[in-house]
């Protein structure tokens, strides 16, 4: 090959020219620029890129160049993964890291000698490119050349000035613990070529491992993946019996695996079971035999950094004398016990950690790892959020300064101001147009409004107009690069990460009441009778919102009270005759938007839209950013009004990028449910005498509305929810990727649509305007400003997206855990009120039942059988009690008979008491633990004042978990005052203790420890 | 290892080209005495000799030939070292059968055969070495052979191959771009009005990335007739107006476009021109 012809890497050029600001703009976007405020640039060998890549990938590290001939040696000898870690490294904007091409450098290209040895040559040529790129500074910028190899930093250390060769310091080997057991504890995975040939031949099967996270140590089970699984006749998924089975994959791994036998073939197990205590006990009756397989090999491996427990005192000395080497417990139940090698055992026993895997041998039960960092102490309510973030690989650092350089200014001294070429190029609805938005009360990020008015012909028109981000937020500048990584805001039980920063998702694109702002805007000519729509609107505008409504009060206003105006700030300083003409005016639009939205919503009912239970929490903020309140949607009209001009704009800004972009555009689809998911749901229902018809979107959302219990509205509440549970989640996707038949959205039962209207909070919508402007512009007829998405980059990006908004929903999910166990756990369950509740039962297992606690929303499982094998029985009081007895399981009851002949039985549906309490763990998350303790319904000793304290907001949980944390800190902050106040008092100097200064230090002598362990 | 890079993030291929970048391009007329003309190419890698005869009497059986222009009659060939396998190829084989008749067809777009009734033109191209497009290698040693031969044309024929790889399309592909097994496009243009005399896909590729990679191999192809152009010039009048030709073993050109930017920074190592491929 002709390999060394010379291009002109542009990131040579551009590293030239240092120092001017315009060019570093130029190459945010166009390639990256070192920056030149570094004491000097560093180099690394092939060897050191290859294998200290992780600390490479420190952003405290400045000023790297990568040889070509580095990376090359990443890509052939460390495989995909490691070459795509370091490709993304090169790809960060954030990173100050550039890749430069020397082997096609005329100047830097060597030749490899007769009888040189790769390994030699590739450290010569990357030398001898180091000395050509300081001569090519200029000589002003040292260069460091970092390299194992002893013999180069002998050789080179002192050839030529400026240019330094040194190595790393000497790490500490690592030991090779893999010679500890000699035997071999798993098979040995095939080469890759035969899994490929294996794959192809219909022998293996590839798919992705998924560890039952309630048998972590037997079941496993390999969704497949790809083209085998339309060839094979297998429907479900493949079970993975054990951990020899396994053979040393992890839970995310891609894996191939061979079927065994069918006489070998296992069932699932359906008994509840506490996380993998003993696997034994509950076995007892699994279902019918499923396909069974066995991993021969790994096609990638999707290790990623795991929050770990070091075991207590006790646990060390129990393991062995070998005390280096220690089995620490990953958080989350699926990932096995990891071997690490550390002398900080001790000190790190209380605190979450940090590891990575570095590999997993056939002669070891374990993998290998190492330490990373720490996270904070167990228990500590900012530790384990830590926890959750890490787990769910959620990284929200706060925003740079380079990236907050990019943002407009908005402060009293120079407030931020429409500019006249945006005011030309805009459509000016601020005059013409009564434009408010209506929203959770202290809501800070609005990012849409309404509008509505009669046109001169008699015809509606309705407008949408949305936050307009992508007017500040420029295609790959940094913020944009952030904001993509993040792809949305995570909102968390007690707070909340933003994808932008405040100065844009408070402010500036904030569509607040009574300022300018940029908008994207979507208007339809309606029909003034028929509501069709005859003509469609799409562009940038200038609004000024009037007013900036809060649904409670925009449905006493469409409900005609118009005493809430109190309450409505913008109608607070006017004289009452003007406030008259306004208010009638603002009512008059609530009430066509209503009239609009109603008629739109038949029409979307007649296709057979779903209306599902608990879809979205919206979250309240007070005025100091914290959380007010999660509120479940409220059934006022208003929500469904507004959600519905939402869905109808999302709809239409779908149709039309589709429309510009055939192959390339990010819509939502929401697949059409398996109906075998749907029987448990038909079985429930069924028992209560509900049929439900599965057989369309229509029809099921026709017999939910049906099935509705006079006397127990929870029935429909979890019907529906099991209804939701049976589908599968709508997903980003890219038009060029999926056939037009399968954009189709099932829950809104519209053919396509896409998500538009949040672009403060979700990437996804800030993708989307974009390609509504390209839309635009393409058909004006104008240039097509900035590139958009391949499908293929595309794809990718919405594999992101779906991911992080996977990882959003589990940290919210997991935060709200968090608390509710805080919540319960300094209660005493036998003695405090509010840990009795009442519950629905909702499924049957073979052992026990699950229940759902509607005051709390807690889902959770009560044994009927505890360890000891003893049974649950009521007696006449209905008190419960374990005895000896046995269980019998049926379609839709399970019957408890002890020895001595009572028996209670549980149907579904059934209103049970139960018990809350905790059950704490070290190396997990505690879970909560719920017992029936009677099997009649829990009574409230007055009924009225059930009725005045309607179920307990998960907020309510939130603040009183988060009070009392404070108050444990103030309680030490108190302590710091008075120590103080002595201070002045006897003119001491300001400072504490020897003993509690020697004690910070203690503390960070460990932190110390923990990153030069990382490094 | 991990699959071949063929276009690295920042815009490389393998052999340190652009995506638009040709190899380098050395040519000479008149190789062979004997023969009424010929030509060598070298591109990149890739080289090839072309023989012309002709126009003359139909040779063999006269029931070939045509009444109203003449029969042009190709036939390609490829040395036994020209690949990394060592193989005879006997003449007649499915491969330079149909090589044969797409020079065939190109030829008969940019001859005036009907100058030459009841005669034949014997068109023989042999690769010596065979390193990614072949067939643009032999159209443009043919075109300069058949030059040579005083031949007329409509125009000159110049050929190039264009590729597609990550939404980016390649011109003139090396042959370990063609082995990854992307599609493949091989364009003749006649450069002077931009007609195409063949144009010959393989593999399949999304309709929407056509135009791009048909823009990309005629833009080549244009390329390549700059070069191809001064061949020609330079060998009827050798002149001062291109020193480099007098210097070396072949001509070598450099044409003032950007795109070929090795030839702008003006370095000529023969070392490199002349390196065999390692990766065959």
């Amino acid at each position: 090959m002709g390999r060394s012809r010379a291009g002109s890497p542009r990131e040579l050029l551009a590293s030239c020219c240092r120092g001017g600001a315009d060019i570093a703009c130029f190459a945010a976007s166009d390639g990256k620029l070192l920056s030149s405020d570094v004491t000097h640039y560093v180099i690394p060998d092939w060897k050191v890129v290859q294998d200290y890549l992780e600390i490479l990938e420190f952003p405290e590290l400045k000023g790297i160049i990568f040889m070509q001939t580095a990376c090359q040696a990443v890509q052939h000898q460390r495989g995909r993964r490691q070459y795509n870690k370091l490709r993304n490294l090169l790809k960060d904007a954030r990173h100050d890291c550039i890749l430069f091409a020397n082997e096609f450098q005329q100047c830097c290209y060597l030749p490899r000698e007769r009888g040189e040895s790769t390994e030699k040559w590739q450290t010569r040529s990357i030398y001898n490119a180091a000395v050509w790129y300081y001569h090519h500074c200029q000589d002003r910028m040292p260069i460091v050349m970092v390299t194992e190899d002893e013999e180069a930093i002998q050789q080179y250390g002192s050839e030529t000035e400026g240019v330094f060769v040194i190595s790393f310091k000497s790490r500490r080997e690592r030991e090779n613990e893999s010679q500890e057991s000699h035997g071999k504890e798993y098979p040995e995975h095939l080469p890759l070529e035969v899994l490929e040939a294996g794959i192809k031949s219909g022998r293996y099967i590839q798919g992705i491992l998924n560890v039952n996270k309630h048998r972590a140590q037997m079941e496993a089970f390999v969704r497949l993946q790809g083209a085998s699984s339309k060839d094979s006749d297998l429907v479900s998924d493949i079970l993975i019996h054990g951990m020899k089975a396994r053979n040393r994959s992890i839970h995310g791994d891609v894996v191939v695996v061979e079927l065994l036998p069918k006489n070998e073939w296992k069932g699932r197990t359906t008994a509840l079971c506490e996380n993998d205590s003993d696997d034994k006990a509950w076995g007892e009756s699994p279902t019918e035999p499923m396909p069974t397989g066995r991993v021969v090999g790994i096609l990638q491996k999707n290790w990623r950094d795991y929050v770990v427990t070091f075991p207590s005192k006790e646990e060390v000395q129990s393991q062995g004398k070998n005390a280096q080497k220690i089995l620490v417990t990953p958080w989350d139940y699926r990932i096995p016990k990891i071997r690490i090698s550390t002398q900080q055992a001790e000190a790190l026993q209380d605190f979450r950690v940090v590891v990575r895997i570095d590999s997993w041998e056939s002669t070891s039960v374990y993998p290998n790892g190492h330490f990373v960092r720490v996270l904070g102490r167990i228990r500590d309510l900012e530790g384990e959020i830590a926890t959750i973030l890490v787990e769910n690989s959620i990284s929200v650092v706060p925003f740079s300064e380079a990236q907050m350089c990019e943002m407009p200014v908005n402060t009293p001294e120079n407030p931020w101001k429409v500019s006249p070429e945006e005011e030309r190029e805009r459509k000016d609805l601020r005059r013409s147009h009564l434009v408010f938005s209506i929203d959770p009360k202290g809501c800070e990020d609005v990012d849409d409004t309404l509008s509505v008015r009669t046109l001169h012909n008699g015809n509606l028109e309705l407008g949408v107009h949305i936050a307009d981000v992508t007017h500040f937020v420029a295609p790959n500048s940094y913020i944009d690069i952030e904001a993509r990584t993040r792809a949305t805001t995570y909102y968390l039980a007690d707070r909340r990460y933003d994808m932008l920063p405040s100065i844009l998702s408070a402010d500036l694109c904030s569509l607040l009441g009574g300022v300018d702002r940029y908008a994207v805007s979507i208007m339809w000519e309606l029909d003034k009778t028929s509501y069709e729509i005859k003509k469609v609107w799409y562009g940038r505008t200038i609004i000024r919102s009037a007013y900036k409504l809060f649904y409670e009060a925009a449905q006493e206003l469409l409900d005609g009270n118009l005493s809430i105006i109190d309450d409505i700030p913008e109608f607070r300083d006017l004289d009452e005759k003007s406030r008259q003409a306004k208010l009638e005016e603002l009512v008059w639009a609530i009430g066509k938007l209503t009239d609009i939205a109603r008629h739109v919503r038949a029409k979307r009912d007649g296709c057979g839209a779903l209306e599902l239970e608990g879809v979205e929490v919206r979250v309240q903020l007070d005025e100091k950013k914290n959380i007010h309140d999660l509120i479940p949607k409220q059934p006022l009209e208003v929500h469904e009004t507004v959600a519905e001009c939402m869905i109808l704009a999302n709809h239409w800004v779908a149709k039309k990028i589709w429309e510009s972009f055939p192959h390339q555009v990010l819509l939502r689809q929401h697949p059409p449910p398996h109906q075998e998911f749907f029987s448990e749901l038909r079985e429930c229902a069924k028992a209560k005498g509900f049929f439900i018809d599965t057989r369309s979107n229509k029809t099921l959302a026709d017999s939910l509305d049906n099935a509705n219990d006079p006397n127990d509205p929870v029935v429909n509440r979890l019907l529906r929810s099991m209804a939701t549970q049976a589908m599968s989640n709508a997903l980003y996707f890219s038009t060029g990727a999926c056939k037009e038949e399968e954009f189709h959205h099932y829950g809104l039962a519209l053919d396509k649509y896409t998500h538009f209207t949040s672009p403060i909070r979700r990437y996804s919508d800030i993708v989307v305007h974009r390609l509504l402007m390209a839309a635009i512009s393409k058909e004006n007829k104008m240039e097509i400003k900035g590139n958009l998405f391949s499908n293929k980059d595309l794809e990718e990006l919405c594999r992101h997206i779906n991911n992080r908004n996977r990882a959003a929903q589990h940290s919210q999910k997991q935060s709200t855990e968090l608390f509710q166990c805080m919540y319960f756990k300094d209660k005493d369950p036998d003695t405090e009120e509010r840990c009795v509740s009442d519950g629905v039962i909702y499924s049957i297992r073979t052992n026990g039942v699950l229940v759902f606690i509607p005051r709390f929303g807690i889902k959770g499982a009560a044994y009927l059988k505890n360890k000891d094998g003893l049974v649950i029985s009521c007696g006449s009081d209905s008190r419960s009690e374990w005895k000896p007895g046995s269980l019998q399981r049926f379609q839709n009851k399970i019957t408890s008979t002890t020895t001595d002949g009572e028996s209670v039985t549980f149907h579904l549906f059934d209103h049970v008491t139960v018990r809350i309490s905790v059950q704490a763990s070290r190396c997990h998350s505690d879970t909560i633990r719920l017992e029936i303790i009677s099997n009649k319904p829990y009574k409230i000793p007055n009924t009225e004042l059930f009725h005045q304290s309607p179920p307990l907001l998960k907020s309510e949980l939130v603040k009183e978990v988060t009070k009392s944390v404070e108050e444990a800190q103030l309680a030490q902050e108190v302590k710091v005052d008075i120590i103080q106040e002595e201070y002045q008092e006897y003119c001491q100097t300001k400072g504490r203790s020897l003993y509690t200064l020697l004690e910070e230090i203690k503390d960070l002598a460990l932190l110390d420890v923990s990153n030069s362990y990382g490094i | 290892m991990a699959g071949l890079e063929l276009l690295s993030d920042q815009g490389y291929r393998v052999d340190g080209r652009r995506a638009g970048e040709l190899r380098k391009i050395q040519a000479r007329m008149g190789v062979f005495a004997q023969a009424d003309g010929s030509a060598y190419i070298e591109q990149g890698n890739t080289k090839a000799l072309a023989v012309v005869y002709g126009p003359h009497e139909i040779r063999g059986s006269r029931a070939r030939a045509l009444p109203d222009r003449a029969l042009v009659n190709c036939q390609y060939s490829s040395a036994t070292f020209s690949t990394g396998e060592r193989k005879r190829r006997p003449h007649g084989d499915r491969k330079s059968c149909e090589m044969g008749l797409q020079l065939r067809q190109t030829f008969e777009a940019a001859i005036l055969t009907q100058l030459h009734p009841r005669s034949q033109i014997d068109i023989y191209v042999q690769v010596l070495q065979a390193d990614g497009g072949t067939y643009a290698a032999c159209v443009n040693a043919a075109t300069l052979a058949v030059l040579d031969a005083g031949i007329p044309m409509r125009d000159f024929v110049c050929a190039c191959s264009a590729g597609f790889v990550d939404g980016t399309a390649l011109a003139d592909l090396s042959h370990v771009e063609e082995a990854a097994g992307g599609p493949q496009l091989a364009l003749a243009l006649l450069p002077a009005s931009g007609q195409i005399a063949l144009l010959e896909m393989d593999a399949r590729l999304h309709e929407d990335h056509l135009e791009q990679v048909l823009e990309a191999a005629a833009q080549a192809a244009q390329d390549v007739h700059i070069l191809l152009d001064r061949v020609v010039r330079q060998h009827i009048w050798p002149s001062p107006d291109y020193p480099l030709l007098q210097s070396g073993p072949w001509g070598c050109f450099s044409p003032n476009i950007p795109r070929v930017s090795w030839h702008r920074q003006g370095w000529y190592a023969p070392h490199f021109m002349l390196r065999t491929p390692q990766l065959q």
